[in-house]
């Protein structure tokens, strides 16, 4: 099963795998991390992994920060249209991102954000996933505690982010996790939105690197390490968060 | 007075609580697919930058171009046999781990998880390597004496879009086992005591219990994918770009080719894209009548 991820780190450490047409040759042939230095020297990857992690931190911190600003607003307060509200959210939900892809890239055409982070960070920061998280969360979290600070005499605000924020820290981690993960992989959007390599995230600098005339493989796999590896440790770490959120998130879809 | 102007205040404040979503709702949610619809009407000239409005020629065009039947074909056959497949294999998986069958349980699971939150685009990768000529797979089948791709799985009419489709399925197989595991774990223990003090086998309990007690979730799971696979894009993207002659074009890669490698096309693609939101809306329609069963 996990073989294929095997087979990256091992082409990724050898000089020239391409060259072997056996199996038993290629084991045993000189390891080098000689590919990891080259991918990060000249091919630009150090420059893709940091739009990568620019790109995952911020839309994960606006998840962490929105979602939870609108999945409060809808498990504890009441407004006019909060029924039209609630079901924009449910709504969009099928609305597959590929029937918007001509139109967003207009959008960002328009706006000059091609090639900018605005266009890859912010049509993001909220999802409907991440606030029917807080939702459900919420809906199992009595409300006195926010009573009680009320009747101290506590601002609104300062209920949000003192006891609010803190109380759901454990879904928020789950959330946090789950849209770091997601961005980290993002391909379409960031495929479609620059066409600079200062903009490049892993993903898309991967893609076209294989376009190129003939494909190095050493560095192809060692570039896929370097996406591919933040992950497989981040989910070692935190596999029963995102289990979690991946059920929680199946369900409520 | 005060209590007015407290009540107004928290309005305000509630106003500020959603209106993040209200922002994004609207600018690139709503306004988009709106504007998707318009486009589909239009002919858009890239160099002047001029859009013309056209009626309904788009879809008309849509409906005479062999190429779009092709992927529309292209993408229910991907559909047909990675869905049910992927099911198969998956709800096996989890049986296995639920009736603790096999031990190492924890690392089994998470190693039938990893690809799943692994990049596509690295998956991809790895095998588009594992299928060229001189790949991994090529080299197993040489070793085996069984014949072997010359120009390569993915260079090749009959087996590009099957090799793309066995990727996929060994791909999801550990996601969608997580979703049957968690549907699993509600079904009575007792069930299965009972059964097996009456004899039955690993397949009886399988087929008798198992199945029947997780209908929900197994719908459930078979809409999610059907829906997914309907969009396959990125492997097809970077494994074979559609081709060899248009075998594994599948619909949202004709979308993107028309939109954006092709000239003058947006508008026709933005016809393509609404028949597939259309298409998607009422596997969607299913897939909430299910849930509300549920």
């Amino acid at each position: 099963m996990i073989f294929p991820m095997f087979w990256m780190l091992l082409l990724s450490l050898k000089e020239y795998p391409e060259r072997y047409s056996n199996f038993i040759h290629l084991i045993i042939s000189k390891f080098t991390l000689l590919n990891y230095k080259d991918a990060l020297k000249s091919d630009s990857f150090d420059i893709y992994f940091f739009n990568s992690l620019l790109v995952a931190v911020f839309v994960t911190l606006g998840n962490v920060l929105f979602c939870m600003m609108v999945g409060y607003a809808l498990a504890r307060k009441n407004f006019k249209g909060k029924a039209i509200f609630t079901s924009s959210i449910l709504g969009v939900l099928i609305i597959p991102s590929h029937v918007i892809m001509i139109p967003l890239y207009r959008l960002m055409v328009k706006l000059s954000w091609i090639n900018t982070y605005w266009s890859l960070i912010l049509p993001w920061v909220v999802t409907p996933f991440g606030i029917f998280l807080v939702w459900q969360y919420l809906k199992s979290v009595p409300i006195e505690l926010e009573e009680a600070a009320r009747i101290d005499g506590a601002s609104f605000w300062k209920i949000f982010f003192l006891i609010i924020i803190p109380v759901s820290r454990p879904i928020l981690t789950v959330l946090g996790i789950y849209t770091f993960l997601g961005n980290w992989n993002s391909f379409l959007f960031p495929f479609l939105f620059t066409n600079s390599e200062s903009y490049r995230t892993l993903p898309v600098g991967l893609t076209f690197y294989l376009g190129k005339q003939s494909i190095d493989w050493g560095h192809l796999m060692a570039g896929s390490s370097i996406s591919a590896l933040p992950i497989i440790i981040l989910f070692l770490i935190f596999q029963k968060q995102i289990i979690k959120g991946l059920i929680a998130g199946s369900l409520k879809e | 007075m005060k209590i007015v102007n407290y009540y107004r205040k928290e309005n305000i404040n509630t106003f500020l609580l959603i209106l993040p979503w209200i922002v994004v709702l609207f600018l690139f949610w709503l306004y988009p697919l709106i504007y998707a619809g318009y486009l589909s009407l239009t002919k858009y000239k890239t160099l002047t930058n001029q859009t013309t409005f056209i009626g309904f020629q788009n879809y008309i065009r849509m409906f005479q171009d062999e190429l779009f039947w092709k992927s529309l074909w292209n993408t229910v056959y991907f559909s047909i046999i990675t869905v049910p497949v992927t099911l198969i294999i998956s709800l096996i998986l989890a049986e296995l781990v639920n009736n603790k069958i096999t031990r190492f349980k924890n690392f089994f699971q998470s190693s039938y998880f990893l690809p799943s939150i692994t990049s596509l685009v690295v998956i991809s990768l790895i095998f588009t390597n594992l299928y060229s000529p001189s790949g991994y797979i090529n080299m197993l089948l040489r070793y085996l004496h069984i014949h072997t791709s010359a120009r390569g799985f993915l260079l090749s009419k009959s087996t590009a879009l099957n090799s793309i489709i066995a990727m996929d399925i060994w791909l999801s197989v550990g996601y969608y086992m997580v979703l049957l595991l968690a549907g699993m774990q509600t079904i009575s223990q007792d069930l299965y005591d009972n059964a097996k003090l009456s004899g039955a086998n690993f397949w009886q309990q399988f087929i008798y219990i198992t199945i029947p007690n997780l209908r929900n979730t197994i719908a459930f799971v078979l809409m999610i994918d059907l829906i997914k696979s309907f969009q396959v894009f990125i492997e097809i993207l970077v494994m074979t770009k559609g081709g060899p002659l248009y075998s594994t074009t599948t619909m949202v890669y004709y979308i993107f080719e028309n939109a954006f490698n092709k000239e003058d096309l947006m508008g026709y693609a933005s016809a393509i894209a609404y028949f597939l939101f259309f298409l998607l809306l009422i596997l969607s329609f299913f897939q909430i009548k299910l849930a509300d069963k549920k």
